[in-house]
């Protein structure tokens, strides 16, 4: 067992960014795999790689945006609005890119080979996954009020993310 | 007559607006030789920007091939770079490795490439590549953004990539 104690802002929020970008690569790879039948298979790996890195970023901005966050917590003070607004905004952008990389693996799946269509389906479930989990994290914001447009935003990024996964799954059985 | 060419010839004929055009054009890159090839800050890479221009300026009419001006004023920026590292030796130029230097040109020309021929390319191509890879904008926003539906965003993005490539490989 790891004697490593465990680091609290490398949290949800991180996670998310980092397995929807994990799905972003797989979409690039399956991509990549098909470009002999799919003319437009090299502007859909560019796409896929710019998502990853993108998520990548997103990641580590909100495990050092969520740690100062709980240092503003510990410590109340007039910053600790600001630093809430900004633990929101991180999550709500991880969970539209995520919702992106869902969509693309959808498009993916519906033009790949054959023999990696399950590959892309399950870069839209990881991907749905990340986004579902973003959204929630805006939702726990002690900013966010149920009425808020970002919580909105994220719901219906997390919405969109599930709907392209469900749909893809479905389409692979 | 090429883009370079006609630019070239212009500002030989004292037209003013073509050296505005070539100081716009250039500007950029030399900067970023300046300071990310040579590493020059502050006063330093702005004096050795303005001595760049004044150079280009006043040896215009010694380059013998205008194609190659891109290239030329890369050539030019080295040596007003390398001369003020050596005259203020606040660096020693030791400390700024030749093959990092070209490496940086070799990547500012790249996207220097890049930039001209997405400028070539039709306006709605150049705003939804821009909106994506420069602005990090999700496909729903470009879509409302532009008044297209969101789903068909990634294969537009696809298409114009796939344009820009073919103006890339000529």
């Amino acid at each position: 067992m790891s004697s490593q104690p465990p680091d609290p802002t490398r949290g949800a929020g991180f996670a998310a960014g980092r397995t929807a970008a994990a799905a972003a690569r797989l979409v690039a790879d399956v991509a990549r795999a098909s470009q002999d039948s799919w003319p437009d298979a090299p502007g859909v790996v560019a796409q896929a790689n710019a998502l990853s890195e993108r998520l990548e970023v997103l990641a580590e901005a909100d495990a050092d945006v969520f740690a100062a966050a709980l240092v503003a917590l510990a410590t109340p003070s007039a910053e600790l609005e600001r630093h809430m607004q900004r633990a929101a905004a991180l999550p709500l952008e991880i969970a539209e890119a995520s919702s992106d990389v869902a969509a693309l693996a959808a498009t993916v799946a519906e033009r790949c080979d054959g023999l990696v269509r399950a590959d892309a389906a399950g870069a839209a479930a990881l991907a749905a996954g990340a986004a579902a989990a973003a959204a929630h994290l805006v939702r726990a914001n002690l900013t966010v009020k149920p009425d808020d447009p970002r919580l909105q935003q994220a719901l219906r990024a997390a919405d969109d993310a599930r709907y392209s996964a469900s749909r893809t799954l479905e389409a692979d059985v | 007559m090429s883009t370079e060419e006609e630019l070239v010839a212009r500002c030989l004929a004292g037209d003013q607006d073509a050296w505005n055009d070539l100081v716009r054009i250039y500007s950029r890159y030399v900067f970023a030789i300046c300071s990310q090839g040579y590493r020059l800050q502050g006063a330093d890479a702005e004096d050795a920007f303005q001595d760049v221009f004044v150079r280009v300026y006043g040896r215009l009419g010694t380059l013998r091939n205008p194609e190659a001006l891109r290239p030329w004023i890369a050539q030019l920026t080295r040596r007003v770079c390398l001369d003020r590292i050596a005259a203020g030796k606040r660096e020693e130029p030791s400390d700024v490795e030749a093959s990092d230097v070209e490496a940086t040109i070799e990547e500012l020309d790249e996207a220097f490439a890049v930039r001209e021929a997405l400028e070539e390319l039709p306006e709605e191509c150049q705003e939804v590549l821009d909106r994506f890879f420069c602005r990090d904008e999700s496909y729903r926003t470009i879509g409302e953004e532009l008044g297209l539906p969101s789903g068909t965003i990634a294969s537009r993005i696809s298409r114009c990539l796939a344009r820009l490539r073919q103006r890339l490989e000529g």
